[in-house]
């Protein structure tokens, strides 16, 4: 739970996030956060901080659009191939017509939200979970970009695109530049907006609502295929955007390259609190589930754990912070419980 | 003539009729080769294929090729299974994970399906593994040139594909072997890092290496994506003067990269080449021609055979440079 609006005083909501997934999760982001501070001398550094935001980007991104599809009780998994699709009409447009910044995000984010609604049509109007529907527009959508595209990569981007945003440049004391740049905008505006959408709106609670039980909310008369269209579009629109925040990192479109990335999102997702079941996540635990899987890999690679390793500490250190969060919840139910 | 007579000559000459209708049919029947990639879809193995047609074509084969959506042993497994089931004449095969793909093609041997391997030397369950390029050659040429823009001395490290790639491994073993030998003053820092098929995941590397070893002076790429990435962190961080990128690119994608002398030097061998002589060696096999060192290989030249080892080379390094890309890009790679 976030501190929520409406808590007349400060600590009862303090009390109450001590008590949540999201604090403990806290907790080990900042214990890690120390012991790679220590062991390194680069780790602690705003260079490292700008080029973890700035090589993560894209998961981060993903994973606010994908937190608002499960708290609302759903799933998807084909928003990687919703942003290939998105990247490669966008960027293949601006450079047949050279278009700018606002035209091709607004072209990424359309076509972005088209396939979303496509999900939400299919989940909603025919009842088909919506793992399955997404499992085959996933293939759909990848099956007719490669078709398409005949997989060619696109390498010759347009000159503004590929200079990107590089706002208050600094050098570090080593005279090795780092700036704000368009990935860590984006990042920053997409939690922002998606943190505004689901605690700041009516909207946002009627999510919550439907997530936690989908029969009370339709019949206290919420619009089901409405509130669909909304979340599943927003992962379009937010997949679109993503995708060209990709693009512009590696300076190319691959067609092949994103798809196969939805379960690194899905796993920073449910690391940071939200239920499969839906109903149950928050923007915060998000934002922790994605740093934590990123500081896990920087980490690992400062401190010279050798590379045939690092896939097992990856796994060991999910597992261990999934039983600290789990332990404590359970200790929690266990003193309610006597109480 | 009676009834006996005509029913034996009738069922005789539908006999030897339908014995002639299947020789004619095994005669005229072409053999099908169907070639397993790493991955569909991308410009590398589009250039396979293109060769894998020709080949199909010169040698009258029926020769196609398929791969899984994405870099994923498993689903070469099942592709394989597939290719069994339809009872193929050849297989033909680009391993992502060599010991994933031995079962099946044992399997695929025993039920008398011909496999040819490409960039799979160390693959079990092949009749012929083909190569255009000397592996360890290949590796220790690279070596040598980011050796050069180092100085001979200083900190670099090896990004693969893969940690268990098959060539991609095995050009980084001959390579650092190499630097051992003959540049005892440059030094390996860490174990080699996978990733280098993906642009972002290299770059990520890249980003945390140049943290993690800040007097680091050489980038070595096997995976045609590792030096583009590796590349973008260097010009991003404009250290393109103190850090030398050298590895293995495609043309088109490393353009700019080789044109800011960020990227040294690119090396490679030709696709569509490596597509048409698996063709080529699997219609030698076919037509039961001893295979042995000096064999000609149509339209490819002489290879370097050895027989016990079931490996196949011909010597086709291409460098990829200021002076060669522009008639390469031309040339559609």
């Amino acid at each position: 739970m976030t501190l929520a609006a409406d808590q007349r005083s400060f600590m009862p909501a303090l009390r109450r996030f001590r008590r949540s997934h999201e604090f403990w999760l806290l907790v080990v982001v900042i214990v890690f956060c120390l012991g790679l501070g220590l062991a390194t001398d680069s780790f602690l550094t705003l260079q490292n901080l700008f080029d973890l935001l700035t090589s993560n980007a894209f998961v981060g991104i993903l994973a606010a659009g994908l937190l608002v599809v499960l708290v609302a009780g759903g799933i998807d998994i084909s928003f990687t191939a919703t942003a290939s699709v998105a990247q490669y009409v966008a960027l293949s447009l601006a450079l047949s017509y050279g278009l700018g910044w606002f035209a091709i995000f607004a072209i990424a984010g359309a076509v972005g939200v088209v396939c979303g609604l496509i999900n939400a049509i299919f989940i909603t109007k025919l009842r088909i979970s919506s793992i399955i529907v997404s499992i085959a527009t996933l293939n759909i959508f990848y099956g007719l970009l490669i078709f398409f595209s005949g997989g060619k990569y696109i390498t010759s981007l347009p000159k503004y695109f590929r200079d990107g945003v590089w706002w208050f440049e600094y050098d570090d004391a080593a005279g090795v530049p780092y700036a704000l740049n368009l990935q860590i905008l984006v990042l920053a505006i997409v939690f922002l907006c998606t943190w505004l959408l689901l605690n700041r709106t009516n909207v946002g609670r009627q999510i919550y609502a439907m997530g936690g039980n989908k029969d009370a909310a339709q019949r206290l008369g919420f619009q089901v295929f409405r509130l669909n269209c909304l979340v599943y579009g927003y992962l379009g629109l937010i997949a679109g955007v993503a995708s060209l925040v990709q693009a512009q990192l590696a300076q190319s479109v691959t067609p092949t390259v994103l798809v196969g990335k939805e379960l690194d999102v899905l796993a920073a997702v449910v690391l940071g609190g939200a239920s499969l079941a839906g109903g149950v996540g928050t923007v915060l635990g998000t934002i922790l589930g994605v740093a934590l899987l990123a500081i896990l890999q920087n980490g690992l690679v400062l401190v010279g754990v050798s590379s045939y390793w690092s896939q097992l500490f990856v796994g060991l250190i999910i597992l261990v912070a999934v039983s600290i969060t789990a332990w404590s919840e359970r200790r929690r139910r266990q003193s309610k419980a006597i109480n | 003539m009676n009834r006996r007579e005509t029913l034996k000559l009738l069922g005789s000459a539908a006999l030897t009729g339908v014995a002639s209708a299947t020789s004619t049919i095994a005669w005229a029947a072409t053999p099908t080769m169907v070639t397993v990639v790493k991955i569909a879809g991308i410009p590398w193995f589009n250039a396979v294929e293109k060769g894998i047609l020709k080949g199909a074509k010169d040698f009258n084969i029926d020769a196609t090729m398929v791969g899984p959506a994405n870099v994923d042993p498993a689903q070469q497994v099942k592709l394989l299974e597939d290719l069994i089931a339809k009872k193929v004449t050849v297989i033909g095969l680009v391993p992502l994970d060599v010991k994933v793909c031995e079962p099946v093609l044992k399997r695929a041997q025993a039920a008398g399906i011909k496999v040819i391997t490409h960039e799979g030397p160390e693959q079990d369950g092949r009749d012929w593994n083909v190569e255009l390029i000397d592996s360890v050659r290949f590796g220790e040429v690279q070596m040598q040139r980011i050796a050069k823009d180092m100085g001979e001395e200083g900190d670099y490290v090896v990004y693969v594909g893969t940690l268990t790639t098959p060539l991609h491994n095995k050009w980084a073993d001959a390579a650092i072997a190499y630097q051992k030998e003959h540049y005892p003053k440059m030094k390996l820092v860490a174990d080699r890092f996978p990733g280098a098929d993906e642009i972002d995941t290299s770059y990520k590397t890249t980003l945390d290496v140049i943290k993690a070893y800040p007097n680091l002076k050489g980038i070595l790429g096997f995976g045609s994506n590792g030096p583009i990435g590796a590349g973008n962190a260097v010009r991003e961080k404009r250290l393109g003067k103190k850090i030398a990128v050298v590895g293995t690119v495609l043309p088109s994608q490393a353009k700019d990269l080789i044109a800011d002398d960020i990227i040294r030097e690119g090396f490679l061998w030709n696709p569509t080449d490596a597509g048409y002589a698996m063709v080529a060696v699997a219609r030698l096999v076919l037509d039961g021609k001893e295979i042995k060192d000096g064999v000609e290989i149509p339209g490819l030249g002489k290879a370097a055979v050895d027989v016990p080892g079931k490996l196949i080379k011909v010597d086709k390094i291409m460098r990829i440079n200021h002076e060669t890309i522009d008639g390469l890009i031309a040339g559609g790679l």
